[in-house]
């Protein structure tokens, strides 16, 4: 059963002896085969997410959840959700900005791409070795990732604006300013984990994980946490879409397909947000490998997805049983408390991390 | 055993995934253009404000509070910025040069003064209630 792995072997030194000779030709190829395959998986992901989300908050409020429709566990109201929103009427309301309100779910939908375009989707292990699966394994990844992050929120608040609806407006500007409040703190908590692993790159962070970072800093795992679920604007911290207070905050003109982009949007978002803190904090892909020909090929890839489902329950969970919190408690939060302690987690880092890592080394 | 690639080879990937970005919400409005009905009316496009016609632009002024948080908020991005060179330049040598018990990197601490510096100013920004929300 040896074979496989040679099988595999020499596809690999094929393929790098082709990406030395045409690097232009074997960036062009994975970029095109990548999007294609990527946007497939984070589209069928997020329907995933959509699914689990409607299921365990029903479990968690003590009701079914979807059951109606049909197939088990009601796996197919997701396609008649989306049948619903595609046969729905495309209207713009008057007075909006028509090419702001036009382009902002495009926008929105740019920003996953290119979060979704560096970030590992996990890695395979052939005889020995780890090669992981990423299309831009750029020397500051991590870096370039939590900028992508942060142009969902340009989205929101282009929708917010253009809509020429008060409720829209307000979500949009509180969209804004609880962004601006977390950005900071979640780039210092970025910045700790890469001087921890001496590298900005998420494969190689991901690889110097020999103590997890969510063991290793404490406190920047719990403020990463925090930051990420108000990036991705989820309750207790969806001030910009509270739908007690604005309506539906920056999406309360759209409707319909329109509305069903930004929407599907944040759940993307919010699957590549887990993704991320998998990597950074919970070791990614890393785990014992199954002693079985074929299977241990993958078995970094079921590590990776375990993590990313149990970040997911944890979030849904989050979701479920906090309220939400006041505009100005958000803000408060982020810039009396989330900075200083990031600073405190920086300072660990830089003075405890040395000693600790070396100590589990 | 790993392929030597130019780095800015990775770039061109990141050009074709914001086209597919764009193209994959453009193709789904594409199709409701062809499956949908279209019965356009008055009704549906005006904007909704709690049942009643709107009163006045939704385009309001907002309060000036808000434009303190941004100025904070550039201040401290741009700390950020400063910071991700200092960990490419600094903090590697530094790991090495810390476990040598007495040969300390000057760079950290001037970096950590700089960080000190900052936090003055954020505490002076809070003291001056420049980060209350209005």
């Amino acid at each position: 059963m040896a074979g496989y792995g040679e099988i595999l072997s020499s596809i690999i030194d094929y393929m790098y002896s082709f990406i030395s000779q045409y690097p232009a030709l074997y960036a062009l190829i994975l970029g095109i085969v990548g999007a294609l395959i990527l946007s497939a998986i984070v589209n069928v992901g997020a329907m995933a997410v959509v699914w689990l989300e409607r299921k365990v908050l029903g479990d968690i409020g003590a009701r079914f959840g979807p059951n109606r429709v049909g197939g088990r566990w009601g796996i197919i109201q997701l396609g008649a959700d989306a049948i619903k929103l595609f046969t729905k009427e495309d209207s713009i309301p008057e007075g909006a900005d028509r090419q702001v309100y036009v382009w902002a779910p495009i926008v929105a939908s740019m920003a996953t791409m290119l979060v979704a375009a560096a970030i590992p989707f996990g890695a395979l292990y052939i005889e020995g070795q780890e090669y992981p699966l990423v299309v831009a394994n750029m020397d500051i990844s991590a870096f370039y990732v939590e900028a992508a992050l942060s142009l969902l929120a340009i989205g929101a608040f282009m929708a917010g604006y253009s809509s020429n609806n008060k409720y829209s407006m307000l979500g949009a500007f509180r969209g804004i300013a609880r962004m601006i409040s977390y950005e900071v703190p979640m780039g210092i908590c970025v910045i700790a984990v890469a001087i921890m692993a001496q590298s900005l790159n998420l494969v190689e962070i991901v690889q110097s994980q020999t103590l997890w970072y969510a063991f290793a800093q404490p406190l920047g795992f719990i403020i990463f946490t925090i930051a990420i679920i108000t990036d991705l604007g989820r309750i207790p911290f969806d001030q910009s879409e509270a739908e007690e207070e604005i309506i539906a905050g920056y999406t309360t003109e759209y409707g319909g397909i329109r509305w069903g982009l930004l929407y599907f949007q944040e759940y993307d978002m919010m699957l590549l947000g887990s993704i991320l803190m998998v990597l950074l904090f919970l070791g990614g892909w890393s785990g014992p490998i199954i002693p079985l020909p074929l299977l241990s090929v993958v078995t970094p890839l079921i590590w990776f997805v375990i993590k990313i489902i149990i970040v997911l329950v944890f979030l849904i969970w989050v979701r479920g049983s906090l309220l939400r919190f006041r505009i100005d408690q958000v803000t408060d939060l982020g810039w009396k408390w989330m900075l200083p302690l990031s600073i405190v987690n920086l300072a660990w880092a830089v003075l405890v991390g040395p000693y600790l890592l070396a100590y589990f080394a | 055993m790993a392929a030597e690639v130019p780095a800015l080879i990775y770039y061109i990937p990141l050009i074709i995934f914001m086209i597919m970005g764009a193209i994959i919400p453009i193709a789904s409005l594409a199709l409701v253009k062809i499956i949908a009905p279209l019965r356009p009316g008055r009704r549906k496009i005006s904007i909704y404000e709690g049942g009643l016609s709107p009163i006045r632009d939704a385009r309001v002024q907002y309060s000036v509070q808000y434009y303190l948080f941004a100025i904070v908020f550039v201040i401290f991005d741009v700390e950020v910025l400063f910071l991700y060179p200092w960990i490419y330049v600094y903090a590697s040598k530094f790991m090495e040069s810390f476990l040598v018990f007495g040969s300390m990197n000057i760079a950290v601490f001037e970096m950590l003064l700089f960080i000190i510096v900052l936090l003055i100013g954020l505490v002076y920004a809070i003291k001056k209630e420049a980060l209350h929300w209005v």
